[in-house]
């Protein structure tokens, strides 16, 4: 038999994906008679996508996401209905009031008891992206050397506040970029600097509570604000408060640097 | 196309028929996309809070699954999405290579230990695919797990058609190739299919 002059790849990815029409189906079942190596290829692939892929199993929902999911959806439509009867003033009437009342105090109880059945321990999380950062696991969005640059890059990328990327040119930590992260459930600003030392610091601001974090090892004041300093591993993490945002320093650098870094450019809001 | 307009009730009962069945399809991807079971869980968190707050732009009829997709991958890749890390030290060309050898001598292809039975899908499958770099697994995910057709993937995926295509050649090939010691484990044998 006279060999194939070529082989029908991508006719057999279209036949196996339904893709392949007359009279290309009856072509590619003419020339699979006479070629090994595209029954051999038709055979693997049908394998792989109908009894491999095609039968992975789904992984169960735990029980907790589902009712954070509901949770987060509850809170949403709550959220909404106060704004909706925000607006219509005309037609306020008082049980709506104490039915919205309820409604958002219920849904207050289920995200305090159900929306973070294990609340994540933050500092650990930051300390965490500071090891996937300095192993090159964790890109940067966007590389600038100017504090301007990186805050209308975190504005255009959705982060829903206003943004300080602090310029820490005076301290000798230059700028290196920045990328819209997450940090425990919160959307942050994460923001990188490498110090004339070559060690890195990492800032991230998020909208929380210090209340959120577990106990720290430290509590500092300086200019009236507080801060947490928490030590994971050889990383000094240190929080502050800044209205509704949060704050937090992370470096493998000397502790006291860190906690000094934060008390320069900590503002009282 | 302009949005609907629902009012509060309506629309978080409506959300919650639509699209909360389909919570169970999007964890599957997003433990398959993510980095372990906290950052899949904060993922799907995310997709279905932002689905629900763009409710309105979605087009009752279509296919809800693949929207949610959309989102789910935007996050993904947008918040989520770190450099690769693939324990193997096999390369995606070697294993093409390894491929095109199976297709080449298909009967000589390394023998296993003790035939499973088939039925079940193995751990093994799910180890392959996170070999797999995000821009190959996507389009498996979507299309061999999921159903959705070139045409959804390719808006899931935010590229054309072409690029789905030629992805998921590549993908399925390296994916047989590092699973063809499992595949003689459970069973597959040329000529049997």
């Amino acid at each position: 038999m006279t060999p194939p002059t070529r082989h029908y790849e991508q006719e057999i990815q279209d036949f196996l994906d339904g893709r392949l029409a007359e009279p290309e189906r009856t072509r590619l079942a003419e020339h699979l008679a006479g070629c090994a190596q595209c029954r051999a290829e038709l055979e693997a692939l049908k394998w792989l996508k109908l009894e491999v892929l095609g039968q992975l199993p789904r992984d169960a929902v735990p029980p907790a996401l589902t009712a954070r999911v509901r949770a987060g959806l509850d809170a949403e439509a709550a959220g909404a209905g106060a704004q909706r009867d925000g607006l219509r003033r005309a037609s306020f009437r008082p049980f709506r009031w104490a039915a919205a009342a309820v409604l958002a105090a219920a849904a207050f109880l289920v995200l305090l008891f159900v929306w973070r059945p294990a609340s994540p321990d933050l500092p650990e999380r930051v300390a965490r992206d500071f090891a996937e950062f300095t192993a090159g696991r964790l890109p940067l969005r966007i590389e600038a050397r100017e504090p301007r640059a990186i805050e209308e890059f975190f504005a255009q990328n959705g982060v829903p506040f206003a943004t300080r990327v602090f310029d820490l040119a005076m301290m000798r930590y230059e700028l290196l970029g920045g990328r819209v992260h997450r940090l425990g459930g919160h959307q942050s600003a994460f923001f990188v600097y490498r110090g004339a030392d070559g060690r890195l610091l990492i800032c991230q601001m998020y909208q929380g509570s210090l209340t959120e974090l577990p106990p720290a090892d430290e509590i500092r004041e300086h200019n009236g604000i507080t801060f947490q300093v928490h030590r994971r591993g050889g990383t000094t993490v240190v929080f502050w408060q800044e209205g509704d945002l949060v704050c937090v320093l992370v470096s493998d650098g000397p502790s006291e640097s860190v906690i000094d870094l934060a008390f320069a450019k900590a503002v009282k809001v | 196309m302009t949005p609907r307009k629902l009012d509060i009730e309506s629309k978080r009962a409506e959300f919650e028929a639509t699209a909360v069945p389909f919570l169970q399809p999007l964890y599957s991807a997003a433990r398959r996309l993510a980095d372990g079971p906290d950052d899949a869980a904060d993922l799907v968190q995310e997709t279905f809070l932002r689905a629900y707050r763009t409710f309105e732009n979605f087009t009752p009829g279509t296919n809800c699954k693949a929207w949610l997709f959309t989102i789910l991958y935007s996050v993904f890749i947008n918040e989520y999405h770190r450099k690769e890390r693939r324990g193997s030290t096999v390369s995606l060309d070697e294993l093409e290579r390894r491929f095109q050898r199976y297709l080449q001598a298909p009967d000589e292809a390394e023998p296993a230990g003790a035939t499973e039975s088939a039925g079940s899908v193995g751990p093994e499958v799910d180890a392959a695919l996170r070999q797999l770099p995000a821009d190959f697994r996507a389009p498996v995910l979507l299309v061999d797990v999921e159903g959705l057709s070139y045409d959804e993937a390719a808006a899931v995926l935010g590229c054309p058609i072409g690029t789905v295509r030629s992805r998921l050649f590549r993908a399925r090939r390296i994916l047989f190739a590092a699973l063809q010691q499992y595949a003689v484990k459970s069973g597959f044998t040329r000529g049997k299919q």
